[in-house]
């Protein structure tokens, strides 16, 4: 146990510290506001409002119920957007990764002279709207391109992939990449190359080298950018609405219609909390899935 | 062809939205410039709103002097809150000019939930707007907009009597109609070359031969028209044996349904991906101006349909009241009026105006249903609360993909 009397050193360390305490407070309090009203204080707003009842016009009316809840979960009509938008999340993830991680990797490690290019390449399409591209692979997709293309090759004049899940998937893809391939370069980027090559000599093929080196250390980029594009993916509404056709109903249009078609903005915020959820539950459980991974292979490896 | 990406940016820079799009509102998600020029007109985007000057002015003019002549004091600017490209830019300057107004301000809302929103979170700094009479009730028992002096608005007599009274406003105390039209089937006259003038017919094209080229707009309450009227019913009926037989005639269309889609049906129809449709005659002007579309046709089921009214209402705190009942006789003088039907594209209740409008558009049941038709139109009520519809809805929109 230290003693209560304190050096002049000790106590000049502590007003030291307590200064810089203070100005590190100071510094935090405007991003701590931020935080706070506007992420923390909606949270707060749509968890009370999802235990209301819709006003007689609609909107909020003060209540206490667990209407909306009961309601979402007993009824398979309302929870089916929930299922869909998971799995299209999910697969929509998986393709951003088979599309993202050779990407990366071929940016970080073989395009040595072009990698500003390349990057730029991967950053330009953000400077135009969203919209503007996902309306572009309307014509992409569309029955005079790439859809007749293949309806040609299989013999089918009626072969549409514009208002299918496929197209939508697509247009997930597509709208999330970069949100992948950033985070998967940079830890690619800073990867010791050395270790490859000390693999290579001692015996490893190109496939346990990717496995035992690359891919350990691509990791946290992986998860960082799985997350990414896997929350708003599941949160979607512009691109099932025009290249899914309003065919694919996603959570994100069943949130619409409840906040917009038919103003009931409980509903709506119950279904919000819920997505919320399911999102948490399914980013803890890869989270805990990938390190479980990670853990053992380094236990092997020692 | 139509179907190239100039084409779709043009369109969709140029040229009017469709009045109900929903997309307009998305734009806010990609700070779309497309989208952002579709609100031509306005001078900006809703977030522009005059609030501050509302908010200060609010108090002041709560209690209007009801007894000054239309073309009174009339303050030197005007804050309208508007659908987007919904008042003829040749009638607000002249407007300007005639009363001396220096600023109007014209913004745009995507949707009636948009405006009521803007007026449920408090002084809005608006003097008119044009919601859909079915939301005017809404309106009326939020204490939002304030009774019309119709002493003020003498030309409110050109009004056709079908337009007065009706449920919305019973007495005619708030709503100066400004607009209407009809929900009815889309359809190109080249392909389909059946009958479309039933609900009954539209279903077994449906499911039939066109099965897989049908386009409904994403609205619930336009969608719950066809089979309540197919059944005979009020298109309101809210009654659950009704509703229960609606749902069948929804879940058996489901399959063959294309896309539910309000923001780009035109584009399927004119690529002929989709012949028919359940939709609102806005696109149809636009299209008909393409050689390559020009045989789309218009049909107002016989059976019956909904119609849709717009009106103008003045706002509680309305900052600039004299400007605005100026604006309003103003916009219902004959030749103004007509000026109004030829830019917007839709039916005028003004009788008055009708002898200034092309005979060619008198006679389009796009702008106004023919006779027969026109005895059973049904005004929408706003039954969005009703648990069942919204359960047969989503039920509706899962199958569809399914």
């Amino acid at each position: 146990m230290a003693t209560a009397v304190q050096t002049p050193e000790e106590a000049k360390g502590i007003r030291g510290r307590g200064s810089s305490a203070l100005l590190t407070t100071a510094l935090i309090f405007p991003a701590g506001l931020w935080y706070v009203l506007l992420l923390v204080a909606p949270l707060i707003i749509v968890t009370i409002f999802s235990f209301g009842n819709r006003a007689k016009n609609g909107g909020y009316e003060a209540a206490f119920t667990f209407d909306n809840y009961v309601r979402l979960l007993t009824q398979t009509q309302r929870m089916e957007p929930f299922f869909t938008s998971l799995w299209m999340a999910v697969a929509g993830t998986i393709g951003c990764l088979l599309v993202g991680l050779p990407l990366a990797y071929f940016i970080a490690t073989r395009a040595t002279r072009h990698k500003g290019l390349f990057i730029l390449l991967l950053v330009i399409p953000f400077w135009t709207s969203f919209l503007i591209r996902t309306y572009a692979w309307l014509i992409v997709l569309g029955r005079e391109n790439v859809g007749g293309f293949i309806g040609s090759l299989i013999g089918d004049a009626d072969f549409r992939i514009l208002g299918t899940p496929a197209a939508v998937l697509v247009g997930l893809v597509y709208g999330y990449l970069p949100l992948m391939v950033f985070p998967l370069y940079v830890t690619l980027e800073r990867m010791d190359r050395t270790l490859v090559e000390a693999s290579k000599d001692l015996g490893a093929g190109r496939w346990a080298t990717f496995r035992q080196i690359t891919l350990p250390i691509a990791l946290p980029g992986l998860i960082t950018g799985s997350i990414l594009v896997f929350i708003p993916m599941m949160g979607e509404y512009v691109i099932p609405q025009i290249l899914g056709y309003g065919r694919t109903f996603l959570v994100g249009n069943a949130l619409v219609d409840a906040f917009i078609q038919t103003r009931n903005w409980p509903f709506g915020s119950a279904m919000a909390v819920l997505l919320i959820l399911v999102m948490l539950i399914t980013i803890t459980f890869y989270v805990w899935f990938v390190n479980r991974g990670r853990h053992g292979r380094e236990v092997s490896v020692l | 062809m139509a179907d190239n990406l100039d084409d779709i940016l043009r369109r969709a820079a140029d040229t009017k939205v469709p009045r109900r799009s929903f997309l307009a509102a998305a734009g806010l998600l990609g700070g779309s410039a497309a989208l952002a020029a579709c609100s031509t007109g306005s001078t900006g985007g809703a977030t522009t709103a005059p609030a501050a000057s509302g908010a200060a002015s609010a108090g002041a003019s709560a209690g209007t002097d009801a007894s000054a002549a239309p073309a009174g004091d009339v303050e030197k600017q005007l804050f309208m809150y508007n659908w987007s490209d919904y008042t003829s830019p040749k009638n607000i300057d002249a407007f300007k000019a005639k009363f001396g107004v220096e600023k109007f301000q014209y913004d745009t809302y995507a949707n009636n939930e948009e405006l009521l929103a803007k007026l449920q979170a408090g002084a809005s700094g608006y003097d008119i707007a044009a919601p859909t009479a079915e939301y005017v009730p809404s309106m009326v028992e939020g204490g939002y907009i304030q009774k019309l002096d119709w002493s003020r608005i003498p030309n409110q007599k050109y009004i056709n009597a079908a337009f007065k009274g009706l449920a919305w406003d019973p007495n005619d105390e708030y709503q100066l109609p400004k607009d209407f039209g009809t929900t009815g089937i889309l359809y190109r006259s080249k392909v389909v070359k059946e009958p479309v003038t039933t609900w009954q017919e539209f279903y077994d094209l449906i499911v039939g031969k066109y099965s897989g080229k049908t386009v409904f707009v994403d609205s619930m309450g336009d969608i719950f028209v066809m089979p309540l009227k197919m059944l005979g019913k009020s298109i309101n009926s809210v009654e659950p044996a009704d509703l229960d037989a609606a749902r069948d005639i929804l879940l058996k269309l489901a399959p063959h349904i294309l896309a539910l889609d309000s923001d780009t049906y035109q584009d399927k129809l004119a690529s002929e991906e989709a012949v028919l449709c359940l939709g609102w005659t806005g696109p149809i002007v636009e299209l008909r101006e393409n050689p390559d579309t020009a045989d789309i046709a218009y049909s107002v089921p016989t059976d019956g349909t909904l119609f849709w009214l717009d009106t103008w209402v003045m706002l509680n705190d309305a900052p600039n009241p004299n400007a605005a009942y100026a604006f309003l006789n103003f916009i219902h003088e004959p030749e103004v009026q007509a000026e109004e039907t030829n830019f917007n594209g839709y039916g005028t209740p003004n009788d008055e105006a009708k002898k200034f409008i092309d005979p060619e558009i008198l006679n389009d049941p796009v702008f106004f249903p023919p006779e027969d038709a026109m005895a059973n139109l049904e005004g929408a009520v706003d039954t969005s609360s009703n648990e069942q519809r919204i359960d047969i809805w989503q039920e509706f929109k899962s199958a569809i993909g399914g």
